[in-house]
């Protein structure tokens, strides 16, 4: 803690120091019957027109009132038109809330100063969501203001017991950090832990959500083991199961704890569309999965190794495809599916008005020339091009980065061992899923370890009213989320 | 780091004693389709129907015949194979055969002499059909190009599948079946014919697929007729009818009745056989099933109950006499136990079988009592009431 000097001026020039003389540090010092004033504040983060009114207006209708010059500090406090005003005794402080967009008022002769909130708007609005699209379901998303993702959470839960601890993190972005649950349902044990990781983060800046992953997680695997969602109503939906959510300042995706496999063939519309056709729903987007993974390493097995297995008509089309193509079939694969990543990369980041151009040439370029040109066959194409779009189901990008190395590790096994190589390292691949763990809940859950409680939502989607209890694998508290009705 | 050698050494021991190697790429592998069996003077002379062929890759454009064949002799079979290695230049697949086809030389002398390849080879299948070629050598059946399927191996297996349920002259054998109906005790096997109809040498030109009416076709011919693993005839259209439908083999045919002069054609369906063994010397077989009239000339009035219990009489009647002289046929002059009479008595009854066995074709099988039962019923007689002629007087 270090201490206010009393001199307005030393306080204004140390500050500017401070700042390196950047001109958007702003000062104005008021002089009231020979006692200096000083309003202080970065004109880049607050809104100069909230100071013009409420502040220097304030200030000098206090001036003007002759009664309350004994304490001019006292009589600030009292009178100035805000709703957060507070006073602070510590120096160091003073740039936090100077870059936060606050406003600092000093009195001469005083140890203390006054904090005004006067930030400026430097966020978007609320708008719809772009990354986790539906069709029928609320449509707004979190936004880069902290409070305002708070807000839009609360609006949905008015429950007093949902709950935010708040930490600053990073040394020199002092980003909040805010842990969102509800008192009572989330697991205490799983709170205290994230808390004790999140404390334990020393770093000069975390910038958003993702930057805090790592820190989160025990196991190291090539799947996301924490969901991030930009949707309130996922958010909200998961807090009611009892998880924990990770709201991070100036970012719209937040973290959702404990997370299961499961929960990436889920969708927020799940909840809201019919629960029958939901359980259809979610068996496509497994085999979607299977496909995703398995197809071109099954293909490169059994047209490499056993030809056997392919009905004859279908044999001796292929071989007559392959005619001609100078390239081993998995070379071929890998160079498809490589080219087929590198578009998808090239379109997320190429501006909109490219990807008209890119996606012609991406189309041509792949499916026709290619295969005129002899350089690959058209059957592969068509394994590729499938595999592709079934991995487009999921949608967050961690989990499909995530399928596309095991897709890769399985062509792999599958050139060398055929399918051999595929079934050993399916075994592989479900070892490695099965021993994965965060925070006591195993990232198969509720398969393996099984829990016939949590099947009515896992797969199958058992009708709303028939949902009696939470998931146990998050949280064993207060396991009931509705009563039957009688 | 214990754990992790483990697991090493466990996984590296799973791939390399599974046995499953033999990458190949599927343009280096000439598709084997279809085989056939030939003798050359003292020789054997092995053809591989090759399915693909570059030239089929513009073959749907331009008609094109889209396999080719490839033959070779040599002393023994797989001398025979070696040579058509040498022939062919990729590498020799035959995981895909369809149909094999041997010819009557081969068949005469003993189809065991050349079993032993096509079974011992751990690439084929086992599963695919065994045809005999009858008046032609069994390469050029395979030439044959078929303008409806897409290559002459398909043609001769989609004749065969449609065929030998509803046609019931040929009968499907596939090669796995007919060498252990061959090993077993008291059974000798039959196999469908093929032969050409028409020019080999215009039935193996791509024009054959231009014409609209094909210069040559291939046509199943009637059963070939084996005792042991030799061929010793061929039996005709009528008989090869009557054995199927005594082997349980024929579900839908079609019987044509002579009923007061007048033809009756009824389609059967659902016809069975069951062979009942009484004693070592006394068979009995009994046929049922129901049939539907498809055809009728004659002035009955086939509304009349009793009428059709006339014609069901008549038919049964002609049905046991068509039977029974094919039966006798096979006991006379064929000394050839086709219908497996005898395998029943092994199995009711082994150690009978075993003082029968010896003297079983030439003595006890001619000597056979055989009784045949019909239990058959017309069922429908389709949608017109009286026939068109009488409708008309």
């Amino acid at each position: 803690m270090e201490k206010i000097d009393t001199n307005v001026k030393k306080v204004i020039d140390k500050i500017k120091k401070m700042y390196g003389n950047s001109p958007d540090v702003n000062s104005r010092i008021i002089n009231i019957s020979g006692t200096n004033v000083g309003c202080l504040f970065l004109e880049s983060s607050s809104q100069a027109s909230t100071i013009s009114d409420f502040i220097i207006k304030g200030t000098l209708y206090t001036s003007s009132n002759k009664n309350l010059f004994q304490n001019i500090f006292e009589a600030l406090k009292n009178n100035l038109f805000n709703s957060q005003l507070f006073t602070i005794n510590d120096f160091s402080q003073f740039p936090y809330f100077l870059s936060s967009g606050f406003t600092i008022i000093i009195v001469d002769g005083s140890s203390e100063a006054i904090i005004m909130e006067t930030r400026a708007a430097l966020d978007r609005g609320v708008t719809e969501s772009t990354s986790e699209p539906i069709l029928r379901g609320p449509k707004d998303s979190f936004t880069e203001s902290h409070s305002k993702n708070l807000g839009l959470i609360r609006k949905r839960i008015k429950d007093p017991n949902l709950w935010f601890d708040e930490l600053k993190l990073g040394k020199r972005t002092q980003t909040r950090i805010s842990l969102a649950y509800i008192n009572g349902v989330a697991d205490p044990k799983k709170l205290k832990t994230v808390k004790q990781r999140l404390q334990k983060i020393n770093i000069d800046g975390i910038l958003d959500s993702g930057n805090l992953r790592e820190y989160l997680i025990e196991e190291k695997s090539v799947f996301p083991q924490i969901q991030s969602s930009e949707r309130p109503d996922v958010v909200s939906q998961a807090l009611l199961n009892g998880k924990i959510v990770i709201f991070v300042e100036n970012c719209p995706f937040t973290l959702i704890l404990p997370t299961v496999f499961i929960d990436y063939l889920h969708t927020s519309e799940d909840q809201y569309q019919k629960s029958s056709n939901i359980t259809f729903t979610r068996i496509l987007r497994i085999f979607a999965l299977i496909i995703t993974v398995f197809t071109p390493a099954i293909y490169i097995a059994i047209t490499t190794f056993d030809q056997n297995t392919i009905p004859d008509k279908l044999l001796i089309s292929l071989a007559i495809q392959r005619e001609g193509v100078p390239f081993p079939t998995t070379f071929e694969i890998i160079l498809l599916t490589t080219i087929f990543e590198i578009l998808r990369e090239s379109d997320l980041r190429s501006p909109s008005s490219m990807s008209a151009a890119m996606s012609i040439v991406g189309a041509l370029v792949l499916g026709q020339a290619a295969v005129d040109a002899g350089i690959v066959s058209p059957i592969t194409v068509i394994v590729v091009a499938f595999t592709s779009i079934c991995s487009l189901v999921f949608t967050d990008i961690d989990f499909m980065n995530g399928i596309r190395t095991w897709r890769f590790i399985f062509i792999l096994a599958a050139s060398i061992l055929g399918i051999i190589g595929i079934l050993s390292f399916t075994i592989i691949w479900l070892v490695k899923l099965a021993s994965l763990e965060n925070l006591q809940t195993s990232f198969l859950s509720p398969f393996a370890p099984f829990s016939k409680q949590a099947q009515n939502d896992a797969i199958i989607k058992a009708s709303e009213p028939n949902i009696i209890t939470r998931p146990s694998y998050i949280s064993k508290l207060n396991p009931h989320r509705q009563r039957r009705s009688k | 780091m214990k754990k992790t050698l483990l697991i090493l050494i466990a996984f590296i021991f799973t791939i390399s004693l599974t046995g499953c190697g033999g990458y190949e790429e599927l343009n280096n592998l000439s598709i084997v389709t279809a085989v056939a069996f030939d003798k050359q003077d003292d020789n054997y002379e092995l053809s591989f129907l090759i399915a693909n062929s570059p030239k089929a890759q513009t073959s749907s454009k331009e008609g094109e015949a889209k396999t080719t064949v490839y033959s070779s002799q040599g002393k023994t079979i797989a001398e025979a194979a070696k040579t058509i290695e040498q022939i062919v230049p990729k590498q020799i697949y035959l995981g895909h055969i369809n149909v094999v086809i041997i010819s009557e030389d081969i068949a005469k002398e003993g189809f065991l002499n050349i079993a032993d390849w096509l079974l011992r080879n751990p690439q084929t299948r086992k599963k695919f059909y065994l045809m005999q070629a009858k008046n032609e050598k069994a390469k050029n059946i395979l030439k044959i190009v078929s303008p409806l399927e897409s290559f002459p191996s398909q043609s001769i297996a989609t004749l065969i599948e449609s065929n030998s349920e509803t046609k019931s002259i040929a009968t499907s054998i596939t090669y796995s079946n007919f060498i252990s109906q061959i090993l077993e005790p008291g059974y000798d096997p039959v196999l469908p014919s093929i032969t050409i109809k028409g020019n080999v040498q215009k039935g193996s030109n791509e024009k054959n697929l231009e014409t609209t009416e094909p210069d040559s076709y291939l046509v199943l011919g009637p059963l070939a007729i084996y005792k042991s693993d030799k061929l010793i005839g061929f039996a005709s259209e009528k008989e090869s009818w009557a054995i199927n439908v005594l082997k349980n083999e024929a579900k839908e045919v079609n019987y044509n009745l002579k009923y007061q002069n007048e033809d009756i054609s009824i389609e059967t369906h659902s016809l069975k056989s069951s062979i009942k063994i009484k004693d070592s010397n006394n068979i009995e077989i009994t046929i049922s099933g129901q049939g539907d009239i498809y055809n009728i000339t004659s002035p009955v009035d086939i509304q009349n109950y009793k009428e059709i219990h006339k014609i069901e009489k008549a038919w049964q009647k002609s049905l046991t006499k068509d039977l029974s002289k094919v039966i006798k046929k096979f006991q006379t002059k064929y000394h050839s136990d086709i219908f497996g009479f005898g395998n029943l008595i092994y199995k009711k009854d082994p150690k009978t079988w075993n003082k029968l066995k010896k003297d079983w074709n030439s003595k006890y099988f001619p000597n056979l009592n055989i009784k045949i039962k019909t239990n058959l019923k017309i069922e429908a007689t389709g949608s017109l009431v009286k026939t068109i002629k009488e409708a008309k007087s």
